[in-house]
């Protein structure tokens, strides 16, 4: 980048905070994600407020420089992966928490991660139901921005049904406020569905390429104290899937609930059963594993044995091991990374959600390719909200070879493409899935347009949300 | 040390996911209440905490990265305090594999590593001090103390010529216990640092003089006052020299042995609140946590409150891993921060059991301007002695 550039931010946001050196440039060429080459940006700055983002803004629009937005750098599918001699802008600076307990909600800055977050809501008894499995380096803006889900989503759905509303600097570096705090009287976040249309949906999943997330409004909730842990064992997916949503029709307060092929949970326990206390055994064609939780006992009692009982009129058999829910549930901000570690190998996702009753279509779908490309893989997923399910395909690659992650290249690309037709959604627009969605394509031009129309020199983030 | 297999040490760095969690987890649950010390006190870019230096380490060992000082400076600035290894959910020991890092790729520039141990080599101490004054504390004790015996009090570089008062302390309280012990005429460094900044084959010679010299004295048990001393002298060399060392006791382990026998009788102090920090080599390395807790609060009058996170979760001092002489203002930087996580406990005296944590911790307290005393563990027992 043009040292006369860099003074210009240097101006923005102190020399302190931009750098240009080759081995920062360098650790900022990758995120958490595997599924992306290493891409070198020409400068990065950690800006300390929104004011400052607007000025950097005005600065990358002036010299047409494309700007990827970062915070945790923990995102999977490529997000935040620069463009060459572009700006990244972190966030990780932006730290403030507000707390507003009378209307249920809490502002927290685009720096703070959910493990802080969690850390000041549980002293007020409270808390954000839903965090990523990446909680502890992920921040919740950030994954606002990737409209995340996880644990907690079975019951309260995809992060973005927690948003209240947004703090966003424009491609333009205009500040708007959405939701309720749009009202500058409003005594705080209280409406998300406010001043006509969901703006703030606009910018849920919108990875960076519409503006920048400065801080996000959620709702937060009495934190639950009692928890149920069981596993519910079913010899055909047809039971499984039935079972799932008898769950939500019968309004069991299931926070977590995952489902995981025989053969997947089995390969799970070889690397983590001694780590969880689990004895080996001969798992199910389906298990589901399930937290039900709630604020009163009595109500965790009555959803507890209603689950035992919609179990068994299905068709399963409740296995009972309670070790592997409670360890999922408790250790929800580090024992999945854990899972994804404690194997060696590097990986591919491809996050989409799919219905309860079709999540079985995505595990053919995988099991296909791993079976034409020959390699090792899974998929499992949890429920996600109303009827939906989060599947996480892991497609792995040994790191050091070439030739396996090139294979893994082709098998990931292929598998956009036979997902897509099973009726699979992508809720994260990773560039993946660009040329894969067939029928979209409407939909895709109109939002070529939006994007055009909000940020016309395209300096967002080109080329992420679903290639735009 | 083994000949490293670059192939073995690329796939171990590999392991890291650049998850991120190594930054500033706060994860209350598990007592995290954030990670690294220096991206919390520098301008906090990627290279300055562990998924960024381990990029920075495969680019530098696959040419990526020109091996140049400026593009190595993140290597070396680290502490290597190992939280990054209490939270990081991969197979492999970040703070371990950056010292092996730093080894592979010492031919690096770093004018603080290679006078540290040119010092080592041509003194016997990183700190260029005379080595003839190893023993002047001694003389100013009036204690008559043998150079051999069973048992050897290995005073360590920083306590011998820097902090002497820990030195005093440890032999009054052996003094007390009637132990019987030896102290070294020419006492050699232990080479704790030069392993630590990736000067190996000079750490590995210097272990093999260190062997000799405690050979000489005869010991069967050696008792060290100096956290770093401990880890090096008990677990580096035979782990990675393979070099059988006799019984290594830090002095608060053997402390709660004299307690224990009641060969030290304590008398009350004037009701006083302390807090205790951990030093990285002593907790997370050796694993001692509650030895140094024990002596404390075996002693009348003394209230010890927690500071957190505390125990495997600590935050570092800052001064460890060449990191004091490499950076020596953020060294003293990151001292400050943690002396003011130290206030907020409403503690007056700060209780360590090391002296190179205690030497940064009072540099910080200066820095900070605070008035909370810091003290070893050896000073506060010394006082309660009757």
């Amino acid at each position: 980048m043009k040292p006369s550039i860099v003074n210009e931010l240097a101006q923005v946001v102190g020399e302190k905070f931009v750098s240009t050196r080759e081995d920062v440039l360098h650790t900022y060429a990758s995120s958490a994600s595997m599924a992306k080459n290493p891409v070198r940006p020409g400068a990065v700055v950690r800006p300390s407020d929104a004011d400052e983002i607007a000025a950097l803004l005005k600065i990358a629009n002036k010299h047409q420089i494309p700007v990827t937005i970062r915070s945790g750098g923990t995102s999977l599918q490529g997000e935040v992966i620069p463009k060459p001699d572009g700006l990244v802008i972190e966030l990780m600076r932006l730290n403030g928490i507000q707390l507003f307990e009378d209307l249920r909600s809490v502002r927290v800055g685009a720096g703070v991660t959910y493990g802080e977050l969690d850390k000041f809501l549980s002293k007020h008894g409270l808390w954000l139901p839903i965090s990523p499995e990446s909680a502890l380096g992920c921040t919740v803006a950030g994954n606002v921005a990737v409209n995340g889900a996880g644990p907690g989503s079975s019951l309260f759905g995809c992060t973005g049904e927690m948003v209240l509303g947004l703090e966003i600097v424009l491609p333009n570096s205009e500040k708007i406020q959405t939701g309720s705090e749009a009202n500058p009287y409003a005594p705080g976040p209280f409406l998300r569905y406010a001043f006509g249309p969901d703006i703030t949906g606009l910018f849920i999943g919108s990875l960076g390429s519409l503006g920048v997330i400065t801080s996000v409004s959620m709702k937060v909730f009495k934190r639950m104290e009692f928890f149920d842990y069981n596993m519910y064992g079913f010899d055909s997916y047809q039971q499984a899937e039935k079972f799932l949503m008898e769950l939500k029709d019968n309004d069991v307060n299931a926070v977590f609930t995952s489902l995981y092929e025989g053969p997947v949970l089995e390969f799970f326990m070889e690397m983590m059963g001694d780590e969880y206390g689990i004895p080996p055994m001969e798992w199910p064609y389906r298990t589901v594993s399930m937290t039900i939780g709630r604020v009163r006992e009595d109500m965790l009692k009555s959803d507890a044995k209603l689950a035992r009982n919609l179990c068994e009129q299905t068709g399963g058999r409740v296995i009972g091991i309670e070790q592997f829910p409670k360890n999922e549930w408790e250790g929800r901000f580090w024992t999945f990374v854990r899972a994804c570690y404690v194997h060696g190998w590097h990986w591919r996702t491809l996050y989409h959600h799919q219905t309860p009753t079709n999540s079985h279509r995505s595990v053919e779908e995988i099991t296909k390719v791993m079976d034409k490309y020959g390699f090792l893989g899974h998929t499992a997923g949890f429920v996600t909200g109303h009827a939906s399910t989060n599947m996480y395909p892991h497609l792995y690659f040994d790191p050091v070879d070439p030739e396996d992650e090139a294979k893994i290249v082709e098998a990931h690309d292929e598998l956009a493409s036979t997902l897509f037709k099973t009726g699979a959604v992508p809720f994260k627009l990773a560039p993946f899935w660009k040329g894969r969605m067939e029928g979209t394509e409407k939909y895709m031009e109109f939002l070529s347009q939006l994007k055009r129309a909000i940020d016309p020199n395209n300096i967002m983030n080109p080329g992420v949300l679903g290639g735009i | 040390m083994t000949e490293i297999d670059l192939d073995d040490l690329r796939e171990e760095l590999l392991q890291c996911r650049r998850c991120g969690i190594c930054r500033n987890s706060v994860y209350e649950a598990k007592g995290f209440d954030g990670i690294c010390p220096i991206w919390r006190n520098t301008s906090g870019f990627e290279t300055s905490f562990m998924r960024g230096k381990i990029q920075v380490a495969l680019a530098l060992l696959d040419g990526t990265l020109e091996r140049t000082a400026e593009n190595a400076e993140s290597l070396y600035q680290c502490a290597l305090c190992g939280n990054c290894t209490q939270i990081c959910a991969a197979e492999f020991h970040p703070a371990h594999i950056m010292e092996t890092v730093r080894y592979v790729l010492n031919e690096l520039p770093n004018e603080s590593r290679d006078k540290i141990a040119e010092s080592i080599k041509s003194v016997d101490n990183p700190y260029n001090e005379d080595p003839s004054s190893r023993r002047v504390w001694l003389e100013e004790l009036g204690l008559n103390v043998p150079t051999s015996s069973e048992i050897l009090y290995f005073v360590g570089c920083t306590s011998g010529l820097r902090i002497q008062n820990i030195a005093k302390n440890t032999a009054l309280i052996l003094n007390a216990a009637k132990t019987d012990f030896a102290v070294m005429e020419n006492e050699p460094c232990c080479g704790s640092v030069m392993m630590r900044t990736g000067r190996m084959e000079e750490a590995r010679e210097n272990a093999e003089k260190v062997v000799d010299a405690i050979k000489a004295t005869g010991a069967k048990k050696v008792i060290v006052s100096c956290a770093g001393c401990l880890k090096t002298l008990r677990k580096d060399y035979s782990e990675k020299f393979g070099i059988e060392m006799p019984e290594i006791l830090h002095i608060v382990e053997y402390s709660k042995e004299l307690l224990a026998e009641n060969k030290l009788k304590l008398k009350s102090l004037d009701n006083i609140k302390v807090t205790y920090h951990d030093p990285c080599h002593l907790g997370r390395e050796m694993e001692i946590y509650e030895e140094p807790r024990e002596i404390i609060q075996a002693i009348p009058g003394v209230n010890l409150v927690e500071v957190n996170p505390n125990r495997n979760t600590a935050i570092c001092c800052g001064a460890g891993g060449g990191l004091r002489s490499y950076d020596s203002d953020l060294s003293r930087k990151i001292a400050a921060d943690r002396m003011k996580a130290f206030e907020e406990t409403g503690a007056k005296t700060v209780v360590s059991a090391c002296p190179f944590c205690e030497t940064n911790l009072i540099a910080g307290s200066k820095l900070l301007d605070s008035d909370i005393e810091v003290v070893d563990v050896v000073d506060l027992l010394r006082r309660a002695i009757e």
